[in-house]
């Protein structure tokens, strides 16, 4: 086999490797969001349970989450297919860090905001909503964008329960013929050309946001 | 079959016995990794086509996930007949996939520091080094300790990724007695809690050195 041809090969595991993405995503945002904001209003013991779900998915080594939730929810007669499996723990993982942003975006704007929102006359909900979650999340855009990188880079595990990801892909052709060389170099830049261009897009984010802040400071 | 508590008690002593194991590599790849990280940012700031060069290497190694770099490192340098011990491997692994992200880490804490520090420092009649060990070091890692923080942090909890390449770290024992037993949910969830305690433990030391040597100011 050629480089390409392996490269090719690796890439046939490309679908399950955006399939755990996608679905990754979907736990990971509307539990940033939510535990993210509930973290930021919440006070007393309320804080302190919320902050306790977002440290277990956020703390642990999502390596091991994922082998103990493949194992143990069987063994507590919970019947989870890899895949969903994979994208609860996975976007979970991610979720607790996205969180961590979501929240961190929201107390650093000025207090004056919230404020002036208030003495408009808006809700407390619609001056979150309206005011505070817009600009917390577009300065926090290009942390999203690295976790987003995180979390496909992190799909890698999935080889290690079963799923036929990039990674397994490259571990199968490596049975097949002895050229170490050829598949791993492949298989590292297989995930390049994936990542690559999210992170080409996240710098991109960034320049933008940061000339955007210097404008409106002005005025 | 249910989880059976007193099984899983009976994996701990087993399982913390090579809890050293776990520290001594986590520590030994935090070195690695600023190391290699430093010095990629230091060549990539050099300009000219060396800069370019380590700035390609910088996002290839952001754009890659730490699981490829342990089977590429693994598989591919006993073909160019360097066999390492899988521990030295992993260390080396884990130091490379981290430096990538150390040297972003390192880019903005330099690029923090005022221009006139230099500049002042250089009018003043300060040699060259002097400059660098003196004036600019102690600032930048300022800039850098919490974010570098996180990262060691990060790194011990990719430490259990070394159980796939056979090094005998705390994940690695929990799948021997799962082998051993035919029982994965109890050593794994002992593992799960252990690593959970452990990075609490490190990331609340990491704050409370960076308060001390920061002071209450400290970012």
């Amino acid at each position: 086999m050629t480089i390409v041809e392996i490269f090719v090969g690796i890439f046939e595991g490309f679908r399950v490797t955006a399939t755990v993405t996608a679905l990754g995503v979907l736990f990971a945002v509307p539990f940033a969001l939510i535990f993210g904001v509930a973290q930021y209003l919440s006070k007393g013991v309320l804080r302190l349970a919320v902050t306790a779900i977002i440290e277990f998915w956020r703390s642990s080594a999502v390596i091991i989450l994922l082998f103990v939730f493949y194992y143990v929810l069987p063994v507590i007669g919970i019947q989870l297919e890899a895949i969903t499996v994979s994208a609860v723990v996975l976007g979970l993982n991610t979720g607790g860090y996205g969180s961590q942003a979501v929240r961190a975006g929201l107390q650093a704007l000025d207090r004056g905001q919230l404020e002036a929102a208030l003495a408009l006359g808006l809700s407390r909900r619609h001056a979150l909503t309206l005011i505070e979650l817009p600009q917390a999340l577009t300065r926090m855009a290009p942390t999203f964008i690295n976790q987003f990188i995180q979390l496909i880079k992190g799909t890698a595990l999935v080889s290690l329960v079963t799923l036929t990801d990039m990674t397994f892909r490259a571990k199968e052709i490596a049975e097949l013929e002895y050229n170490p060389v050829g598949v791993y170099t492949a298989l590292l830049l297989a995930y390049f050309v994936v990542c690559y261009p999210v992170t080409v897009f996240g710098r991109w984010v960034e320049q933008r946001i940061g000339a955007g802040r210097g404008l409106t400071s002005e005025f | 079959m249910s989880f059976d508590l007193a099984f899983a008690a009976s994996t701990i002593p087993t399982i913390l016995s090579v809890v050293g194991t776990t520290i001594g590599v986590a520590l030994l790849s935090c070195a690695g990794a600023s190391i290699l990280g430093f010095s990629l940012e230091m060549a990539r700031r050099a300009g000219s086509i060396a800069g370019y060069a380590m700035r390609f290497a910088i996002d290839f190694i952001r754009s890659t996930p730490a699981l490829a770099w342990l089977y590429f490192l693994y598989f591919v340098l006993p073909h160019w007949n360097v066999t390492l011990p899988a521990l030295v491997v992993g260390i080396l692994g884990l130091s490379i996939y981290f430096s990538g992200y150390l040297a972003e880490v390192f880019k903005a804490g330099i690029d923090a520091i005022p221009k006139g520090q230099a500049e002042a420092a250089k009018a003043l009649g300060l040699h060259r080094s002097d400059v660098v060990f003196f004036i600019l070091a102690p600032q930048m890692l300022r800039n850098v300790a919490a974010p570098v923080g996180n990262h060691f942090v990060s790194i011990l909890k990719a430490t259990p990724y070394l159980a796939v390449i056979a090094v005998p770290e705390m994940l690695g024992r929990a799948f021997d007695i799962a082998s051993d037993t035919y029982r994965y949910a109890e050593p794994l969830t002992v593992v799960g809690i252990v690593f959970l305690l452990l990075a609490l433990a490190i990331a609340h030391v990491v704050k409370v050195l960076e308060r001390k040597f920061l002071g209450p100011t400290g970012r």
